[in-house]
Protein backbone atom coordinates (compact mmCIF):
# COMPACT_ATOMS: atom_id res chain seq x y z
CA UNK A 1 0.00 0.00 0.00
CA UNK A 2 2.63 2.72 0.78
CA UNK A 3 4.77 1.40 -1.89
CA UNK A 4 2.58 1.84 -4.42
CA UNK A 5 1.83 5.01 -2.88
CA UNK A 6 5.29 5.76 -3.47
CA UNK A 7 5.66 4.40 -6.93
CA UNK A 8 2.36 6.50 -7.51
CA UNK A 9 3.94 9.82 -6.41
CA UNK A 10 6.77 9.11 -8.20
CA UNK A 11 4.99 8.42 -11.31
CA UNK A 12 3.48 11.96 -10.89
CA UNK A 13 6.64 13.35 -10.60
CA UNK A 14 8.14 12.20 -13.53
CA UNK A 15 4.89 12.74 -15.89
CA UNK A 16 4.17 16.24 -14.51
CA UNK A 17 7.78 17.69 -15.16
CA UNK A 18 8.50 21.25 -13.88
CA UNK A 19 7.26 23.91 -16.95
CA UNK A 20 9.96 26.18 -18.18
CA UNK A 21 7.24 29.26 -18.64
CA UNK A 22 7.88 31.38 -15.28
CA UNK A 23 4.44 33.51 -14.73
CA UNK A 24 3.78 35.49 -11.38
CA UNK A 25 1.50 33.92 -8.96
CA UNK A 26 -1.81 34.71 -9.85
CA UNK A 27 -3.62 32.30 -13.15
CA UNK A 28 -2.67 33.94 -16.57
CA UNK A 29 -3.23 33.16 -19.93
CA UNK A 30 0.08 31.85 -21.52
CA UNK A 31 0.56 32.47 -24.48
CA UNK A 32 -0.32 29.50 -26.88
CA UNK A 33 -1.48 26.00 -25.90
CA UNK A 34 0.93 23.17 -26.17
CA UNK A 35 -0.47 21.17 -29.03
CA UNK A 36 2.02 18.37 -28.63
CA UNK A 37 2.30 16.06 -25.57
CA UNK A 38 5.76 16.30 -23.95
CA UNK A 39 5.22 13.42 -21.85
CA UNK A 40 3.27 10.65 -22.14
CA UNK A 41 -0.25 10.89 -20.82
CA UNK A 42 -1.30 9.94 -17.30
CA UNK A 43 -2.82 7.20 -15.81
CA UNK A 44 -6.25 9.52 -15.55
CA UNK A 45 -7.89 6.78 -12.92
CA UNK A 46 -5.17 7.11 -10.59
CA UNK A 47 -6.16 10.78 -9.18
CA UNK A 48 -8.66 10.21 -6.40
CA UNK A 49 -11.89 12.47 -6.40
CA UNK A 50 -14.82 12.93 -4.12
CA UNK A 51 -17.96 14.85 -4.05
CA UNK A 52 -17.60 18.47 -2.86
CA UNK A 53 -21.67 18.47 -1.21
CA UNK A 54 -21.70 19.57 1.70
CA UNK A 55 -21.88 16.65 4.51
CA UNK A 56 -22.97 15.67 7.98
CA UNK A 57 -19.98 15.93 10.55
CA UNK A 58 -19.98 12.74 12.93
CA UNK A 59 -20.93 13.94 16.19
CA UNK A 60 -18.51 13.28 18.88
CA UNK A 61 -19.40 9.96 21.40
CA UNK A 62 -17.66 11.19 24.90
CA UNK A 63 -16.07 7.82 26.57
CA UNK A 64 -17.59 8.01 30.04
CA UNK A 65 -15.88 5.18 31.96
CA UNK A 66 -12.97 3.48 32.03
CA UNK A 67 -12.41 0.21 33.63
CA UNK A 68 -9.60 -2.36 33.64
CA UNK A 69 -10.60 -5.23 35.77
CA UNK A 70 -7.17 -6.67 35.73
CA UNK A 71 -5.67 -3.68 37.31
CA UNK A 72 -8.35 -2.99 39.34
CA UNK A 73 -8.92 0.53 37.81
CA UNK A 74 -12.33 2.24 37.43
CA UNK A 75 -13.02 5.28 36.94
CA UNK A 76 -15.84 7.94 35.31
CA UNK A 77 -14.48 10.06 32.67
CA UNK A 78 -15.61 13.63 31.37
CA UNK A 79 -15.00 15.92 28.54
CA UNK A 80 -11.99 18.34 29.27
CA UNK A 81 -9.88 20.99 27.20
CA UNK A 82 -6.83 23.15 27.62
CA UNK A 83 -6.09 25.34 30.42
CA UNK A 84 -5.06 28.75 30.09
CA UNK A 85 -1.45 27.84 30.30
CA UNK A 86 -1.89 25.32 27.80
CA UNK A 87 -1.67 22.31 29.92
CA UNK A 88 -4.47 19.85 29.59
CA UNK A 89 -7.67 20.57 31.54
CA UNK A 90 -7.99 17.60 34.26
CA UNK A 91 -10.25 17.00 36.70
CA UNK A 92 -9.75 17.99 40.46
CA UNK A 93 -10.31 14.09 41.98
CA UNK A 94 -8.28 11.59 40.80
CA UNK A 95 -11.18 9.46 40.80
CA UNK A 96 -12.63 10.96 37.56
CA UNK A 97 -10.61 10.72 34.16
CA UNK A 98 -10.47 13.71 31.77
CA UNK A 99 -11.00 13.03 28.18
CA UNK A 100 -9.25 15.29 25.51
CA UNK A 101 -12.75 16.30 24.09
CA UNK A 102 -11.21 18.25 21.17
CA UNK A 103 -9.33 14.94 19.54
CA UNK A 104 -10.96 11.70 18.78
CA UNK A 105 -13.18 9.28 20.82
CA UNK A 106 -13.07 5.50 20.92
CA UNK A 107 -15.68 5.81 17.81
CA UNK A 108 -13.24 7.88 15.28
CA UNK A 109 -11.73 6.46 12.23
CA UNK A 110 -8.66 7.37 13.17
CA UNK A 111 -6.01 8.74 16.30
CA UNK A 112 -5.78 8.58 19.24
CA UNK A 113 -8.26 8.77 22.38
CA UNK A 114 -6.52 10.56 25.09
CA UNK A 115 -7.77 9.91 28.83
CA UNK A 116 -5.71 11.18 31.43
CA UNK A 117 -6.36 11.39 35.22
CA UNK A 118 -4.33 13.03 38.25
CA UNK A 119 -2.35 10.16 40.05
CA UNK A 120 -3.00 11.81 43.22
CA UNK A 121 -3.87 14.84 45.35
CA UNK A 122 -3.98 16.23 48.83
CA UNK A 123 -7.20 16.89 49.05
CA UNK A 124 -8.44 13.46 48.06
CA UNK A 125 -5.37 11.05 47.99
CA UNK A 126 -4.18 8.47 45.88
CA UNK A 127 -5.91 7.79 42.89
CA UNK A 128 -6.44 4.70 40.71
CA UNK A 129 -4.48 5.66 37.83
CA UNK A 130 -1.89 5.34 40.38
CA UNK A 131 -2.07 1.57 39.31
CA UNK A 132 -1.28 2.35 35.53
CA UNK A 133 2.31 1.78 35.59
CA UNK A 134 1.68 -1.80 36.75
CA UNK A 135 -0.30 -2.84 33.93
CA UNK A 136 1.41 -4.79 31.33
CA UNK A 137 1.50 -5.75 27.84
CA UNK A 138 -2.03 -7.85 26.79
CA UNK A 139 -4.36 -6.34 29.90
CA UNK A 140 -7.80 -5.42 28.40
CA UNK A 141 -9.17 -2.42 28.98
CA UNK A 142 -12.73 -1.55 28.93
CA UNK A 143 -13.88 2.05 27.46
CA UNK A 144 -17.62 2.50 28.00
CA UNK A 145 -19.37 5.40 25.88
CA UNK A 146 -21.87 8.07 26.13
CA UNK A 147 -24.20 5.49 23.57
CA UNK A 148 -24.11 3.13 26.04
CA UNK A 149 -21.62 0.65 24.08
CA UNK A 150 -18.62 -0.86 25.56
CA UNK A 151 -15.63 -1.01 23.94
CA UNK A 152 -12.46 -3.48 24.33
CA UNK A 153 -8.98 -2.82 24.02
CA UNK A 154 -5.74 -4.56 24.83
CA UNK A 155 -2.49 -2.62 26.41
CA UNK A 156 0.54 -2.99 23.84
CA UNK A 157 2.76 -0.87 26.17
CA UNK A 158 3.02 0.90 29.38
CA UNK A 159 5.65 3.73 29.69
CA UNK A 160 7.64 6.22 31.51
CA UNK A 161 8.70 8.95 30.61
CA UNK A 162 10.21 12.79 31.68
CA UNK A 163 7.67 15.22 31.32
CA UNK A 164 9.66 17.57 29.13
CA UNK A 165 9.98 14.28 26.45
CA UNK A 166 6.63 13.33 26.76
CA UNK A 167 5.76 12.38 22.62
CA UNK A 168 2.69 14.91 22.63
CA UNK A 169 2.19 15.20 18.89
CA UNK A 170 2.23 11.17 18.45
CA UNK A 171 -0.35 10.72 21.63
CA UNK A 172 -2.61 13.62 20.77
CA UNK A 173 -2.26 12.49 16.78
CA UNK A 174 -5.68 12.64 14.70
CA UNK A 175 -4.51 10.40 12.18
CA UNK A 176 -3.11 6.48 12.45
CA UNK A 177 -5.07 3.20 13.25
CA UNK A 178 -7.53 3.82 16.33
CA UNK A 179 -6.01 3.78 19.27
CA UNK A 180 -6.50 4.29 23.53
CA UNK A 181 -4.10 6.35 25.65
CA UNK A 182 -4.14 6.87 29.41
CA UNK A 183 -1.54 9.23 30.97
CA UNK A 184 -1.55 10.00 34.32
CA UNK A 185 1.90 11.14 36.35
CA UNK A 186 5.17 8.87 37.89
CA UNK A 187 8.66 9.65 38.93
CA UNK A 188 9.66 11.65 41.85
CA UNK A 189 8.32 13.95 43.14
CA UNK A 190 9.66 17.14 43.63
CA UNK A 191 8.10 19.11 46.87
CA UNK A 192 8.53 22.86 46.12
CA UNK A 193 6.62 22.34 42.93
CA UNK A 194 4.56 20.14 43.66
CA UNK A 195 5.00 18.31 40.34
CA UNK A 196 5.79 14.84 39.04
CA UNK A 197 9.07 14.51 36.92
CA UNK A 198 7.37 11.65 34.70
CA UNK A 199 4.47 11.12 32.59
CA UNK A 200 3.26 7.68 32.89
CA UNK A 201 1.43 6.35 29.64
CA UNK A 202 -0.20 3.08 28.14
CA UNK A 203 -1.09 2.53 24.40
CA UNK A 204 -3.93 0.11 24.01
CA UNK A 205 -5.53 -0.93 20.73
CA UNK A 206 -9.01 -2.13 19.83
CA UNK A 207 -9.58 -5.83 20.98
CA UNK A 208 -12.00 -8.53 20.38
CA UNK A 209 -14.43 -7.77 23.60
CA UNK B 1 20.28 -8.73 -3.27
CA UNK B 2 22.37 -5.80 -1.73
CA UNK B 3 20.00 -3.44 -4.01
CA UNK B 4 16.82 -5.04 -3.34
CA UNK B 5 17.68 -4.05 0.24
CA UNK B 6 18.85 -0.51 -0.11
CA UNK B 7 16.02 0.11 -2.39
CA UNK B 8 13.92 -1.34 0.62
CA UNK B 9 15.30 0.57 3.20
CA UNK B 10 14.36 3.71 0.60
CA UNK B 11 10.90 2.69 0.72
CA UNK B 12 10.79 2.15 4.53
CA UNK B 13 12.17 5.56 5.00
CA UNK B 14 9.75 7.27 2.68
CA UNK B 15 6.69 5.65 3.86
CA UNK B 16 7.57 6.63 7.80
CA UNK B 17 8.19 10.12 6.65
CA UNK B 18 4.76 10.26 5.36
CA UNK B 19 2.95 8.69 8.22
CA UNK B 20 5.12 10.88 10.38
CA UNK B 21 4.85 13.88 8.90
CA UNK B 22 1.65 16.24 9.99
CA UNK B 23 -0.79 17.43 7.10
CA UNK B 24 0.18 20.94 7.19
CA UNK B 25 4.09 20.45 6.73
CA UNK B 26 3.97 19.08 2.94
CA UNK B 27 7.60 19.10 1.89
CA UNK B 28 10.28 21.36 1.40
CA UNK B 29 10.78 20.70 -2.39
CA UNK B 30 6.72 19.68 -3.06
CA UNK B 31 3.50 21.48 -3.03
CA UNK B 32 -0.29 20.15 -2.73
CA UNK B 33 -2.34 21.15 -5.07
CA UNK B 34 -6.36 19.88 -5.32
CA UNK B 35 -8.74 20.59 -8.54
CA UNK B 36 -12.41 22.06 -7.70
CA UNK B 37 -14.88 22.01 -10.76
CA UNK B 38 -17.24 24.73 -9.95
CA UNK B 39 -18.27 25.53 -13.37
CA UNK B 40 -21.98 23.95 -13.48
CA UNK B 41 -23.53 21.48 -15.78
CA UNK B 42 -20.11 21.05 -17.92
CA UNK B 43 -17.91 18.25 -17.51
CA UNK B 44 -14.35 18.48 -18.77
CA UNK B 45 -11.18 17.08 -19.04
CA UNK B 46 -8.35 18.59 -17.03
CA UNK B 47 -4.63 18.51 -19.05
CA UNK B 48 -1.43 19.33 -16.94
CA UNK B 49 1.36 20.22 -18.68
CA UNK B 50 -0.03 18.52 -22.02
CA UNK B 51 -1.42 15.54 -20.84
CA UNK B 52 -4.88 14.79 -19.30
CA UNK B 53 -4.75 14.39 -15.31
CA UNK B 54 -8.41 14.32 -15.22
CA UNK B 55 -11.26 12.74 -17.59
CA UNK B 56 -14.66 13.18 -17.37
CA UNK B 57 -14.04 15.69 -14.24
CA UNK B 58 -18.04 16.62 -12.60
CA UNK B 59 -19.01 19.78 -11.65
CA UNK B 60 -19.32 19.70 -8.05
CA UNK B 61 -16.33 17.00 -7.61
CA UNK B 62 -13.13 17.84 -5.90
CA UNK B 63 -9.49 16.10 -5.83
CA UNK B 64 -7.60 14.82 -3.36
CA UNK B 65 -4.42 16.65 -2.68
CA UNK B 66 -1.86 15.83 -5.61
CA UNK B 67 1.75 16.82 -4.23
CA UNK B 68 3.47 18.25 -6.90
CA UNK B 69 7.24 20.04 -7.19
CA UNK B 70 6.94 23.32 -6.31
CA UNK B 71 7.24 24.69 -10.20
CA UNK B 72 4.87 26.43 -12.95
CA UNK B 73 2.50 24.25 -14.63
CA UNK B 74 0.57 24.78 -17.93
CA UNK B 75 -3.27 23.79 -17.23
CA UNK B 76 -5.47 24.11 -19.78
CA UNK B 77 -9.43 22.79 -19.62
CA UNK B 78 -11.70 21.62 -22.57
CA UNK B 79 -14.72 19.44 -23.24
CA UNK B 80 -14.56 15.97 -22.14
CA UNK B 81 -13.01 14.28 -25.85
CA UNK B 82 -11.92 17.91 -27.27
CA UNK B 83 -8.61 18.68 -28.32
CA UNK B 84 -5.89 20.20 -25.64
CA UNK B 85 -6.31 23.36 -28.72
CA UNK B 86 -10.02 24.13 -28.28
CA UNK B 87 -9.71 24.94 -24.32
CA UNK B 88 -12.78 26.05 -22.18
CA UNK B 89 -10.58 27.58 -19.81
CA UNK B 90 -6.68 28.40 -19.96
CA UNK B 91 -3.79 27.97 -21.12
CA UNK B 92 -2.83 29.28 -17.59
CA UNK B 93 0.25 28.84 -15.80
CA UNK B 94 -0.11 27.43 -11.99
CA UNK B 95 2.79 28.73 -10.02
CA UNK B 96 3.23 26.24 -6.75
CA UNK B 97 5.69 27.24 -4.10
CA UNK B 98 7.01 24.45 -1.88
CA UNK B 99 5.32 23.30 1.07
CA UNK B 100 2.05 25.23 0.17
CA UNK B 101 -0.86 24.09 -0.43
CA UNK B 102 -3.24 25.42 -3.42
CA UNK B 103 -6.91 24.63 -4.96
CA UNK B 104 -7.08 25.59 -8.26
CA UNK B 105 -11.03 26.43 -8.90
CA UNK B 106 -12.51 25.96 -12.23
CA UNK B 107 -15.40 28.46 -12.10
CA UNK B 108 -17.75 31.23 -13.43
CA UNK B 109 -16.71 34.62 -13.22
CA UNK B 110 -19.10 37.52 -11.86
CA UNK B 111 -20.00 38.00 -15.48
CA UNK B 112 -20.55 34.03 -16.43
CA UNK B 113 -17.55 33.61 -17.74
CA UNK B 114 -15.19 30.27 -17.46
CA UNK B 115 -12.31 30.90 -15.87
CA UNK B 116 -9.49 29.48 -12.81
CA UNK B 117 -8.38 30.62 -9.95
CA UNK B 118 -5.28 29.30 -7.70
CA UNK B 119 -6.27 29.96 -4.06
CA UNK B 120 -3.84 29.19 -1.16
CA UNK B 121 -4.91 27.45 1.44
CA UNK B 122 -4.08 28.41 4.97
CA UNK B 123 -2.59 25.95 6.67
CA UNK B 124 -1.40 27.82 9.78
CA UNK B 125 -2.15 26.29 13.23
CA UNK B 126 -5.42 26.57 14.73
CA UNK B 127 -6.04 27.65 18.82
CA UNK B 128 -7.41 24.38 20.97
CA UNK B 129 -10.99 24.61 20.52
CA UNK B 130 -11.51 25.93 17.57
CA UNK B 131 -11.95 25.39 13.61
CA UNK B 132 -11.49 27.87 10.21
CA UNK B 133 -13.62 28.95 7.88
CA UNK B 134 -12.91 30.08 4.71
CA UNK B 135 -15.63 31.51 2.24
CA UNK B 136 -14.59 31.79 -1.46
CA UNK B 137 -16.65 33.67 -4.05
CA UNK B 138 -16.52 31.13 -6.94
CA UNK B 139 -20.01 32.32 -8.60
CA UNK B 140 -21.13 34.57 -11.51
CA UNK B 141 -23.04 37.21 -8.96
CA UNK B 142 -22.42 40.25 -7.52
CA UNK B 143 -20.86 41.06 -4.11
CA UNK B 144 -21.96 38.87 -1.49
CA UNK B 145 -22.59 39.09 2.55
CA UNK B 146 -22.09 35.49 4.18
CA UNK B 147 -24.73 35.20 7.27
CA UNK B 148 -23.71 33.04 10.00
CA UNK B 149 -26.89 32.07 12.22
CA UNK B 150 -28.77 35.16 9.76
CA UNK B 151 -26.43 37.82 10.98
CA UNK B 152 -23.99 39.03 8.33
CA UNK B 153 -20.46 37.39 9.49
CA UNK B 154 -18.26 38.62 6.43
CA UNK B 155 -19.21 41.54 3.97
CA UNK B 156 -18.69 42.54 0.59
CA UNK B 157 -17.23 39.48 -0.51
CA UNK B 158 -17.18 39.45 -4.64
CA UNK B 159 -15.59 36.92 -7.02
CA UNK B 160 -12.79 35.71 -7.32
CA UNK B 161 -12.16 36.86 -3.82
CA UNK B 162 -11.93 34.86 0.36
CA UNK B 163 -12.57 35.50 3.68
CA UNK B 164 -11.58 33.46 6.57
CA UNK B 165 -11.69 33.40 10.52
CA UNK B 166 -10.98 30.74 13.33
CA UNK B 167 -14.27 30.39 15.40
CA UNK B 168 -15.30 28.20 17.92
CA UNK B 169 -15.87 24.44 17.39
CA UNK B 170 -19.45 23.94 16.43
CA UNK B 171 -22.54 24.23 13.84
CA UNK B 172 -23.15 27.26 11.83
CA UNK B 173 -25.90 27.91 9.76
CA UNK B 174 -24.66 29.46 7.13
CA UNK B 175 -25.75 31.33 4.22
CA UNK B 176 -25.26 33.68 1.44
CA UNK B 177 -27.11 37.36 0.71
CA UNK B 178 -26.18 39.72 -2.20
CA UNK B 179 -24.42 42.19 -0.49
CA UNK B 180 -26.81 44.93 2.26
CA UNK B 181 -29.64 42.56 2.39
CA UNK B 182 -30.76 39.32 4.32
CA UNK B 183 -32.64 36.87 1.84
CA UNK B 184 -30.73 34.16 1.52
CA UNK B 185 -29.92 33.17 -2.72
CA UNK B 186 -27.69 30.56 -1.04
CA UNK B 187 -28.38 28.30 1.98
CA UNK B 188 -28.86 29.01 4.69
CA UNK B 189 -27.28 25.09 5.56
CA UNK B 190 -25.27 24.10 8.92
CA UNK B 191 -21.69 23.77 8.63
CA UNK B 192 -19.57 22.17 10.80
CA UNK B 193 -16.43 24.10 12.77
CA UNK B 194 -13.98 21.24 13.18
CA UNK B 195 -11.48 21.60 15.65
CA UNK B 196 -8.23 21.71 13.84
CA UNK B 197 -9.95 21.76 10.74
CA UNK B 198 -9.92 24.46 7.82
CA UNK B 199 -13.14 24.22 6.28
CA UNK B 200 -13.45 26.06 2.98
CA UNK B 201 -17.01 26.60 1.59
CA UNK B 202 -17.21 27.82 -2.04
CA UNK B 203 -20.17 30.03 -3.44
CA UNK B 204 -20.47 28.37 -7.18
CA UNK B 205 -22.82 28.43 -9.71
CA UNK B 206 -25.09 31.61 -11.19
CA UNK B 207 -27.31 33.42 -9.62
CA UNK B 208 -28.81 34.30 -13.63
CA UNK B 209 -29.18 30.21 -14.39
CA UNK B 210 -30.62 29.92 -10.37
CA UNK B 211 -28.16 27.41 -9.55
CA UNK B 212 -26.32 28.90 -6.77
CA UNK B 213 -24.97 26.25 -4.70
CA UNK B 214 -21.97 25.44 -2.02
CA UNK B 215 -19.31 23.04 -2.16
CA UNK B 216 -16.82 22.15 0.59
CA UNK B 217 -13.65 20.99 1.39
CA UNK B 218 -11.46 20.42 4.58
CA UNK B 219 -8.45 20.46 5.16
CA UNK B 220 -7.13 18.82 8.90
CA UNK B 221 -4.56 18.12 10.61
CA UNK B 222 -4.16 21.84 11.63
CA UNK B 223 -4.58 21.46 15.56
CA UNK B 224 -2.50 22.73 18.33
CA UNK B 225 -1.79 20.17 21.47
CA UNK B 226 -1.86 20.96 24.71
CA UNK B 227 1.78 21.47 25.94
CA UNK B 228 1.90 18.68 28.61
CA UNK B 229 -0.40 16.81 30.66
CA UNK B 230 0.38 17.33 34.94
CA UNK B 231 -1.34 15.31 36.75
CA UNK B 232 -0.23 14.62 40.47
CA UNK B 233 0.19 17.49 43.65
CA UNK B 234 0.86 15.21 46.44
CA UNK B 235 4.00 12.94 45.98
CA UNK B 236 1.47 10.16 47.44
CA UNK B 237 3.25 7.56 45.30
CA UNK B 238 6.74 8.85 44.13
CA UNK B 239 9.54 6.77 43.18
CA UNK B 240 12.91 7.13 45.38
CA UNK B 241 14.52 9.93 45.07
CA UNK B 242 18.36 9.39 44.99
CA UNK B 243 18.77 13.44 46.00
CA UNK B 244 16.69 12.93 49.18
CA UNK B 245 18.15 9.38 49.99
CA UNK B 246 21.44 11.13 50.60
CA UNK B 247 20.05 13.46 52.86
CA UNK B 248 19.04 10.70 54.82
CA UNK B 249 21.90 8.79 54.81
CA UNK B 250 23.56 12.17 55.91
CA UNK B 251 20.62 13.10 58.01
CA UNK B 252 21.21 9.50 59.99
CA UNK B 253 25.23 9.44 59.75
CA UNK B 254 24.80 13.18 61.55
CA UNK B 255 22.37 11.31 64.42
CA UNK B 256 24.69 8.44 65.17
CA UNK B 257 27.44 10.95 65.48
CA UNK B 258 25.47 13.10 67.69
CA UNK B 259 24.16 9.98 69.11
CA UNK B 260 27.66 8.54 70.08
CA UNK B 261 29.17 12.19 71.23
CA UNK B 262 26.52 12.07 73.79
CA UNK B 263 26.84 8.42 74.69
CA UNK B 264 30.37 9.39 75.26
CA UNK B 265 29.35 12.45 77.23
CA UNK B 266 26.90 10.36 79.16
CA UNK B 267 30.03 7.65 79.48
CA UNK B 268 32.15 11.04 80.59
CA UNK B 269 29.59 11.97 82.97
CA UNK B 270 28.77 8.42 84.59
CA UNK B 271 32.90 8.27 85.31
CA UNK B 272 32.74 11.97 86.71
CA UNK B 273 29.94 10.95 88.95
Amino acid sequence: MNIRMVQGALVLLLLLPVSACASPTAVEDSPTPTPTSVTPPPNSGSVGTQSAALQPVRAAVPPVRVQVPAGGIDVTVEPVGVLADGQMELPANPRVAGWYRYGPDPESDAGGTVIAAHVDSLKYGLGPFSKLKLLSAGTKVQVTTADGVSHSYKIQTTQKILKTQLPIAQLFDRTGAPRLILITCGGQFDNTTLHYSDNIFVTAVPDAP
Amino acid sequence: MRYKLLAGIAVGIIATLGVAVPAQAISPTTANLYVLHAVPATPVDVWVNGSVLLSNFQPGTLTDAQDLPAGDYTVVITAVGAPITTPVIGPATLTLAANTSYTVVAHLDAGGNPTATLFTNDLSTIPAGQGKLTVRHTAAAPAVDILANGTPAFTNLTNPNEVKANLPVGSISAAVALTGTTTPVIGPADVAIQEGVNTIVYAWGSAEAGNLQLAVQTIGGLHSNPTGVNTGSAGLTADPNPAAIGVGVASLLALMIVGSAATVRARKSRVGA
